[in-house]
């Protein structure tokens, strides 16, 4: 991918030089052509290429943990304690462990990861020019979606009893999988002084 | 302003922003891509509406006085 962009970049520059130079070739038709493709086709293809590939750079777990305050919650993945959520989806490889925070910190919608991006534009503003909370919280409820993305036809899920009691009310996320006495232990950073750690060649 | 100055102006727009996106790409920070998007995006947006502006507004030489 990386090279492909880099191919459509020099290749536009590599238009554009020419037209810099002698503009006058637009006079003549061809010309016009030339410089529609050089000014405006290749640019806007090379433009979207490298929006792809910093869309998907986003994706990456190194990407989230870069940011001073997100360092507990990239601790959280590995506590050794299945009952943290985050940790056990990490270390079982229920999430890919390079895109584990945006595989649960996306929506499963369509233009889902551009709506889950541009809501990260402000965690941009928020740690550069704003200021960090001391509580990070979620701006709105986890929503049920996307746990049930991956989790809606699994066997684990469909026999489970307490889940078969409520299933309507999961599925129309009315009844949070993270409700207090379900799924409630997520990242914990405020108990990670007081927990152990899984040991692994991944996390050291 | 001449159609040959005005094409000048958008192509260097565009190669400004065309080398913003391969600076970008080549740094790995979260500004990398507000840089990307905020100069590159923009020099590149602005240089394809000047290229415009100048194949529809401008007078062409031979269409002139």
């Amino acid at each position: 991918m990386t090279n492909l962009i880099f191919a459509a970049v020099f290749g536009a520059i590599a238009l554009l030089v020419p037209l810099m130079w002698r503009p006058e070739v637009t006079r003549a038709r061809g010309g016009r052509i030339f410089a529609f493709l050089a000014l405006a086709v290749v640019p806007v293809l090379a433009g979207l290429l490298g929006l792809e590939e910093h869309m998907e750079r986003s994706k990456r777990t190194e990407f989230c943990l870069s940011c001073h305050p997100m360092e507990k919650y990239g601790k959280s993945l590995h506590v050794d304690d299945i009952s943290f959520i985050p940790a056990t989806h990490y270390q079982f490889g229920r999430v890919p462990r390079d895109t584990a925070c945006f595989a649960c910190h996306t929506n499963y919608t369509m233009f889902g990861d551009y709506k889950a991006k541009l809501t990260g534009l402000r965690h941009v503003y928020m740690q550069y020019l704003g200021k960090v909370p001391d509580k990070i919280s979620l701006y709105q409820p986890y929503n049920n979606r996307e746990c049930l993305h991956c989790h809606a036809e699994s066997r684990s899920f469909l026999e489970a009893v307490t889940h078969k009691s409520e299933m309507q009310a999961i599925r129309d996320n009315q009844h949070s999988c993270l409700a207090k006495g379900c799924h409630d232990t997520t990242h914990g950073v405020d108990k990670l002084d007081t927990v152990s750690f899984w040991q692994n060649e991944v996390s050291k | 302003m001449s159609v040959e100055l005005s094409l000048r102006i958008a192509a260097t727009l565009v190669l400004i922003g065309l080398c913003v996106e391969l600076v970008s790409l080549s740094w790995n920070s979260p500004i990398a891509f507000i840089v990307f998007v905020g100069v590159g995006g923009l020099a590149i947006a602005l240089g394809i509406l000047f290229f415009f502006y100048s194949i529809v507004a401008l007078p062409r030489p031979n269409q002139g006085a």
